[in-house]
């Protein structure tokens, strides 16, 4: 009676059983894998699992169980590394994107008088998991880039601009490489929204920032510094690198109008340069002579690249 | 001396049982990959939860771990935690006898951590009149310091555990990689009976 319940749970089972002898024929099976796999006893018992499932990687598959034997332990396949090694129907066809049932395989290995004479494969399906774990993980990548995005002009936003401008500067000591820095800020921003209204400043500020963007170049690092300032980290530049990128984009936002409900908006950027220098201790310093920099740029008349002196002491 | 303590002589007899499995497991890695393997005398002792993350710097710069739970009777269980290190990793393939396309290189550790773990210890539970079961192997981390971060997130639920480190070295291959294993309190003080048992048995 015993043994009627087992086979019973056996069929029961929301699990594939599969008993192979060390030829790797089939011996048995049980109901779920029938099932998945669509498949009647007939074409299955006694035959070999590679004309049954002719999908498995023969040579790893041998080899895995040959561990199994040898060692007389059990071995693992999980879907994190192989999807799937069966190609079996699941139970989520309409709400998930899986071909196959996504698996966690067990490989046991049954003794008779000490050795191994057969070996119990258990699949189970975890395409349930697989397709959350794998929603999560887009969600997560996502979460992370958004983290580092300023929303509204989608720069890099001052937290993770500051964090690459700490990483450059310690690569830059480090390796006794260059580092320029470029920070600009739109001119008489204020009056920009006092006269076309907050939505109007906001339209300046997207537009301005995506055209910098697209003038940057490769490995350049551009983010938003506060309210209408904005900077560029440019890693193995010298100064006279630096003034031209900067030059250049000044250039292109003066030439460059705005459109905003109908009518065209020009602005232009004062902009201060500025290298890393032997006397900058920390990354801050250097943002300082940057800064300084700016500041004299806006003060001699705006629309300009102001350089900062290499030693301000001296 | 707390509960969780081994006295001289239980310690002794673990070393002695760890020994021996030692030796039998080595001759089967030996047979299955076709080189040899040594394994080191290995390190026992006591580790605290706000340790823990210390012992393992310590121990190895690994850059990936994986992790299977053991579980036998007699409340015999814990963790094993395979440590790899960087330079380790180029020949696996041909080690484990697999073509070089055939898996990733997440799939080879795991595949190894999850042979010499269950290798080892079917040896050392038959010594003990004992048979364990196996969680799958689960990659922790590619790199030790996401192992760190997640190991500091934690709150333990224990606050002892007994660690059993052992190296395994496949010098043909020139590969090395640790196994620390470890017995969380209330498992400690099954394994002392089983220990006692086998002590009082001689």
């Amino acid at each position: 009676m015993l043994k009627g319940l087992s086979s019973n749970i056996l069929n029961r089972l929301n699990t594939g059983v599969l008993i192979l002898d060390n030829d790797f024929n089939i011996l048995l099976w049980n109901r779920f894998l029938e099932i998945h796999a669509n498949k009647n006893n007939k074409q299955v018992l006694g035959e070999s699992v590679f004309s049954v499932f002719p999908e498995l990687p023969k040579k790893w598959f041998e080899r895995k169980l040959s561990s199994v034997v040898q060692l007389k332990t059990q071995s693992f396949c999980s879907w994190e590394q192989r999807h799937h090694l069966f190609e079996l129907a699941h139970s989520r066809p309409i709400t998930t994107d899986s071909d196959f049932m996504a698996q966690n395989c067990t490989f046991l290995p049954i003794e008779v008088e000490g050795e191994v004479a057969r070996i119990c494969i258990l699949i189970e399906d975890v395409t349930d998991v697989c397709h959350y774990q794998t929603q999560l993980k887009k969600t997560l990548q996502e979460l992370a880039l958004s983290n580092c995005i300023d929303g509204l002009t989608q720069a890099f936003n001052r937290k993770h601009w500051e964090e690459c401008l700490a990483a450059e500067f310690s690569r830059a000591r480090r390796y006794n490489y260059n580092l320029a820095l470029v920070m600009l800020d739109l001119d008489q921003f204020k009056l920009l929204n006092d006269t076309y209204g907050h939505q109007g400043g906001d339209k300046v500020l997207i537009d301005t920032a995506k055209i910098i963007n697209e003038h940057v170049r490769m490995g350049d690092l551009f983010g938003r510094y506060g309210g209408e300032e904005f900077a560029v980290i440019l890693p193995n530049t010298d100064l006279a690198g630096a003034k031209e990128v900067a030059e250049r984009i000044r250039q292109i936002i003066a030439n460059n109008s705005i459109c905003y409900q109908e009518q065209s908006i020009s602005v232009t950027v004062s902009l201060g340069v500025a290298v890393i220098d032997e006397q900058d201790s920390h990354y801050e310093d250097l943002i300082s002579r940057t800064d300084i920099a700016l500041y004299r740029a806006k003060n001699t008349g705006r629309n300009r690249v102001c350089l900062a002196k290499e030693h301000p002491d001296t | 001396m707390n509960a969780f303590d081994l006295t001289e002589d239980q310690q002794d007899c673990l070393q002695e049982l760890i020994n021996v499995a030692m030796g039998q497991a080595s001759d089967q890695l030996a047979r299955y990959l076709d080189t040899f393997v040594y394994l080191k005398v290995p390190n026992i002792e006591q580790v605290k939860a706000e340790h823990l993350f210390d012992t393992l710097n310590q121990d190895s710069k690994a850059t990936a771990v994986v992790s299977q739970g053991f579980f036998g009777y007699e409340g015999i269980r814990g963790e094993a935690l395979l440590m790899y290190q960087p330079q380790d990793s180029h020949r696996l393939t041909d080690l484990l006898g697999y073509e070089a396309d055939e898996l990733s290189f997440d799939e080879q550790i795991i595949d190894l951590s999850s042979i010499l773990t269950t290798t080892f210890l079917n040896v050392f539970a038959s010594q003990i009149d004992n048979q364990m079961s196996y969680s799958a192997p689960r990659l922790l981390s590619a790199n030790l310091s996401d192992v760190n971060e997640h190991l500091q997130q934690q709150a333990f639920n224990w606050d002892l555990a007994l660690k059993i480190r052992i190296s395994y070295q496949v010098t043909d291959y020139a590969f090395n990689c640790d196994m620390v294993l470890l017995i969380p309190e209330e498992a400690i003080i099954n394994i002392k009976t089983v220990i006692d048992r086998i002590l009082a048995e001689f």
